[in-house]
């Protein structure tokens, strides 16, 4: 049964598994901690921690710095499923590298327990999925490094990490980080001896790194018009160059593409959407748009008088930072929480919306609540202008909100641990008091005066039929947009498909 | 202050408690701070309060009321209590509908036909007021009220209005014939009533007009020297146990009304629907939990962040834990097996293709049909309406206000900005203006349907609830009363 690994580390993990949790749990952690062990043993790791409290199956959104390797190898596991067989077999490999007795009782032991072990997590997995949405799942995050291709590039790696926390969050963003990166990754390219860049690099070099990236988190529009540019780059290079020609051609395109598509372009459209904020206007936006901010920051300059209404939404609060830096700059913001929507949209004068992409029906796919933003302007006869750049135009049509989207991990909805009531009174106090304070608080209230423990929020896989759902982006209709600006112009949302074709495919 | 308040968070259980202690004058001024210091929000624990709190004013020892001193009592404290927070609109709710009863009891008792023993029969007989007598459910001191024996009774009244023995009970459903005459803003006269009977009176009167002021019908003549000979006193004391009377059953309708909308909830939801709420209402959820008991749905819950959030947690998961305003216990719905889903407020509209039907429960319900609900649900019922979606609101009586929303604005009640910016974050707070409305006002067109404890209700039919339950004259608090004996 269990061998090395740490006999203390390994009763406690027994201690910790519930009763119900067959020896093949028991096995499976066996043959986690062993491979903890290794893993440990080849990178020199620091840190030990004492193995999570809760079984492997919830993903945690955990901060880079915060994550330890126990966790990687229990989620590691976790997503035995989404894994390549590579990984495992690299595992493997690695293992075998130290070799040992060990080696061979584990690789049955794992053998054995890898069929069962995720059928076992299978039906947890599927009690957080809801069904109207399924084909979103499963959620792709990964918060940190555990089992990752040994192609991937380290600014990759760091670029995926980043991404994964929202650190690097607007579809603008993250398409220029990631040419950044893969700027990095290809000059550290070699073509091997048998073949040449153009024919090579993109499948075996590049297509890992993008795999990696979309492990991490769903690709944005922009950066799927921007990988086909690229592949479409390299594929058509000349053969003959010189490998170190072709990798400086290659990063001085991809230079070129950013700042023509993206910098110049985000100048442009910023040059013309401040012409429509006019003295006394009360532009009224949501979440962050780093074009929106730029348009906004401008007319400020240019001294046009007005004030801006920033709305805002759980669980993301992008508009906060949005509200923070305007307010620096010395403009007058209102903030208002989303369920405010309704109360300020009668004041406003312009709404001015960023986008995640725009679809070739008409339709804008930006941060979820957009669409409401869109509908509530529409209702009260406030334009609504979209300032998006080509590179975000798609060839996608959408009807719904359910068709393309993204989900979330449901975590990122539980509200951190605050205890929010200041009043504590000691005697029996009211029991919206108590509800309040272990709503607040998490598990530390196990002598409360109510006889059974309340649940909070952060119960909710306790609770059989409860779902968390946090869909990361909506389609707003196309007769709710007035004009969308990119730097062919400001078009209606019927010309969407036509400036895609000029942009996108004409290239 | 009693010392039993102390130690406790003020709210509606220790109001009531010490409503039991405290004289009627302390228990006003604490309601009235409870009310400025919002240590009372929401609907119903207002109009509990209140009413416990008028009953109180009614039932003042060794007082003895006659109906104008009454009236003009509660139409004081009404005035104090509603200027506490005039936005808690089920506050004025009570008070008007307190306002009601008195002036029905008081039209009942000039009506010489003060015996309980006709209470059932005789019931829509009270006088010469502008009471309508409409052949549909009527109000005598609960809107439960029948009025079933009307119309016969009409018919067989006829001949018999000249007949001055008013003195006979048995000639008492004569009365209605004439009485119907007057005009009231609610329209129809009575059914026997036709142009062949006005032809059958040639004294002068035709059925439908309104007697001049100061002329005392055939019928009631008698009467004022009957109530005289009855004496003043036994009748007041009348008037103050029957107000009590009202008022406590003022009080059960407030204890049964989410029972008797969640009766109606099997009619509106069934199988594998998926249905959208929103906030921590028990009202819906007692609603829902009704219909889970036979049929399996879906719910997405709207989490209706910054202020309600909490509270829609630990219902989803807790169920009700037996809070302030009542000691029930029960499951959340997902332990009936029901699916629920909990969505930020913001994914409403991406959601609302799948939605079959959107369940509300309002603040307020104002006179023309449109309503105050917690702040999202104009997002939702907009959103709802794009895509066709009926949206069902769901509303006690109490909470239905004659008011008519001239000023939507005026309306909202604004609440505490650092629930969503803490005022740690001294610079964000500083220089930055933040708004935290805890109510939107829906439109009347964009509710499908109303369901309260009287049933399902279009938009377009509470003005008659209205009419039902409220006096023209008590809509407005401030204006001047007139004399009550010749209301016309």
């Amino acid at each position: 049964m269990a061998e090395q690994g740490g006999p203390a580390a390994q009763s406690k993990a027994v201690d910790e598994s519930k009763v119900s949790a067959a020896e093949l749990k028991k096995r499976a952690k066996a043959d986690k901690q062993a491979r903890r062990a290794a893993q440990k043993e080849q990178e020199g790791g620091p840190a030990e921690v004492a193995p999570a409290t809760n079984g492997a199956h919830q993903e945690h959104l955990a901060q880079a710095q915060g994550v330890q390797q126990d966790q990687k190898g229990k989620v590691a596991h976790a997503k035995g499923l989404q894994q390549p067989k590579p990984s495992k077999q690299g595992g493997q490999e690695a293992k075998q590298d130290r070799g040992g007795p060990s080696q061979a009782q584990n690789i049955p032991l794992r053998s054995r327990a890898a069929p069962t072990a995720p059928s076992k997590e299978l039906p947890k997995k599927d009690n957080t999925v809801v069904e109207l949405l399924s084909h979103l799942y499963p959620i792709q995050r990964r918060p940190n490094l555990a089992g990752v291709s040994k192609d991937v590039h380290p600014a990759v790696l760091a670029l995926g990490l980043q991404i994964s926390t929202y650190e690097i969050c607007g579809s603008s963003a993250r398409c220029v980080a990631m040419l950044l990166a893969f700027k990095e990754a290809i000059q550290a390219y070699t073509t091997p001896r048998d073949t040449s860049l153009p024919r090579h690099l993109v499948s075996h070099h590049l297509s890992p790194q993008i795999d990696h990236l979309r492990s991490c988190r769903p690709l944005a529009e922009s950066m799927g018009n921007a990988i086909r540019w690229l592949k479409k780059l390299i594929v058509e290079l000349d053969p003959d160059k010189l490998e170190h020609e072709a990798k400086d051609f290659i990063c001085e395109e991809i230079d070129r593409f950013v700042h023509e598509r993206i910098t110049v372009t985000d100048q442009a459209i910023a040059a013309s959407a401040r012409n429509q904020i006019r003295t006394g206007s009360v532009v009224l936006t949501y979440a962050k748009s780093a074009i929106v901010e730029k348009t906004v920051l401008q007319a400020h300059e240019q001294g046009t008088r007005f004030r801006v209404i920033v709305v805002d939404s759980r669980p993301l609060f992008e508009g906060k930072r949005l509200a923070t830096s305007l307010m620096r700059a010395g403009l007058e913001v209102q903030y208002v929480p989303f369920s405010g929507l309704a109360h300020v949209v009668k004041d406003a004068t312009l709404v001015l919306l960023g986008a995640h992409s725009m679809l070739s029906n008409g339709r804008l796919q930006s941060r979820v609540g957009t669409a409401s933003i869109a509908l509530q302007a529409h209702k009260a006869d406030v334009p609504v202008i979209v300032c998006c750049e080509s590179v975000k135009f798609s060839g996608k049509v959408a009807l719904d909100s359910i068709v393309l989207n993204e989900i979330a991990p449901p975590e990122e909805l539980l509200l951190s641990a605050v205890p929010e009531k200041p009043h504590t009174y000691p005697v029996g106090a009211a029991t919206t008091a108590a509800v309040g304070k272990s709503a607040a608080t998490g598990k530390d209230a196990p002598e409360d005066d109510e006889p059974a423990k309340l649940k909070t929020l952060h119960d909710w896989n306790s609770a059989a039929n409860l779902r968390l759902l946090n869909p990361m982006y909506d389609i707003t209709p196309a007769e709710y947009i007035r004009m969308v600006i990119c730097e062919y112009g400001s078009v209606p949302p019927s010309s969407v498909p036509v400036v895609h074709r000029l942009a996108n495919e004409g290239m | 202050m009693p010392s039993s308040v102390i130690g406790q968070t003020p709210s509606l259980t220790t109001f009531l408690k010490s409503l039991r202690q405290n004289d009627i004058e302390n228990s006003i001024e604490l309601f009235i701070s409870l009310l400025k210091r919002r240590q009372i929000k929401n609907s119903r624990p207002c109009a509990i309060a209140t009413t416990h709190l008028l009953l109180r004013v009614v039932a003042e020892p060794k007082r003895k009321w006659d109906a104008q001193k009454l009236i003009a009592r509660v139409r004081h404290v009404g005035r104090r209590l509603i200027a506490a927070q005039p936005r808690e609109m089920a506050v004025g709710n009570i008070v008007r509908r307190v306002l009601g009863v008195i002036r029905e009891v008081a039209e009942r008792d000039e009506d010489p036909l003060t015996d309980s023993e006709f209470s059932g029969s005789a019931s829509p007989i009270t006088g010469e007021f502008q009471r309508p007598a409409l052949p549909t459910r009527f109000s005598e001191f609960s809107p439960l009220h029948g009025a079933a024996a009307m119309p016969h009774n009409m018919h067989s009244g006829r001949p018999g209005t000249a007949d001055s023995t008013s003195m006979d009970f048995g000639s008492a459903p004569q009365r209605p014939a004439l009485l119907s005459t007057n005009a009231s803003y609610a329209g129809q006269g009575p059914p026997g009533t036709s142009l062949f009977s006005i032809l059958q009176h040639p004294q002068g009167r035709s059925p439908m007009a309104t007697p001049p002021p100061g002329t005392q019908s055939p019928v009631t003549g008698p009467s004022p020297s009957r109530k005289g000979t009855g004496g003043e006193i036994p009748e007041k004391l009348d008037i103050k146990a029957e107000v009590i009377d009202g008022i406590k059953e003022l009080q059960d309708e407030l204890d049964v009304v989410d029972n008797q909308i969640a009766e109606s909830a099997l009619d509106h939801i069934h199988s594998n629907e998926i249905i959208l709420t929103h906030t921590s209402s028990q009202t819906v959820q007692k609603f829902l939990l009704t219909a889970a008991r036979k049929r399996k749905f879906t719910l997405f819950h709207a989490e209706a962040y910054p202020n309600n959030h909490e509270a829609t947690h630990a219902t989803i998961l807790n169920g009700a834990q037996g809070e302030d305003d009542s000691n029930e216990r029960w499951k959340p719905l997902t332990s009936l097996g029901i699916t629920v889903i909990l969505i930020p407020d913001t994914a409403v509209f991406a959601l609302m293709s799948r939605i079959n039907k959107v369940i509300l429960a309002p603040h307020a319900v104002l006179a023309n049909g449109s309503l105050l609900a917690a702040a999202g649900a104009s997002t939702i019922a907009l959103a709802a309406k794009t895509h066709h979606v009926p949206v069902v609101v769901l509303s006690g009586v109490y909470k239905l206000s004659p008011v008519y929303p001239f000023d939507t604005d005026e309306l909202i009640e604004y609440g505490d900005p650092s629930k969503v910016v803490p005022f740690e974050e001294a610079e964000f707070t500083d220089k930055v203006d933040i708004v935290n409305p805890l109510y939107d006002w829906v439109d009347c067109d964009l509710v499908d349907l109303y369901i309260t404890n009287l049933g399902g209700q279009a938009p377009s039919y509470l003005y008659r609830i209205v009419a039902d339950h409220y006096r023209v004259e008590d809509i407005d608090l401030n204006a001047k009363q007139e004399a009550m004996a010749k209301k016309g």
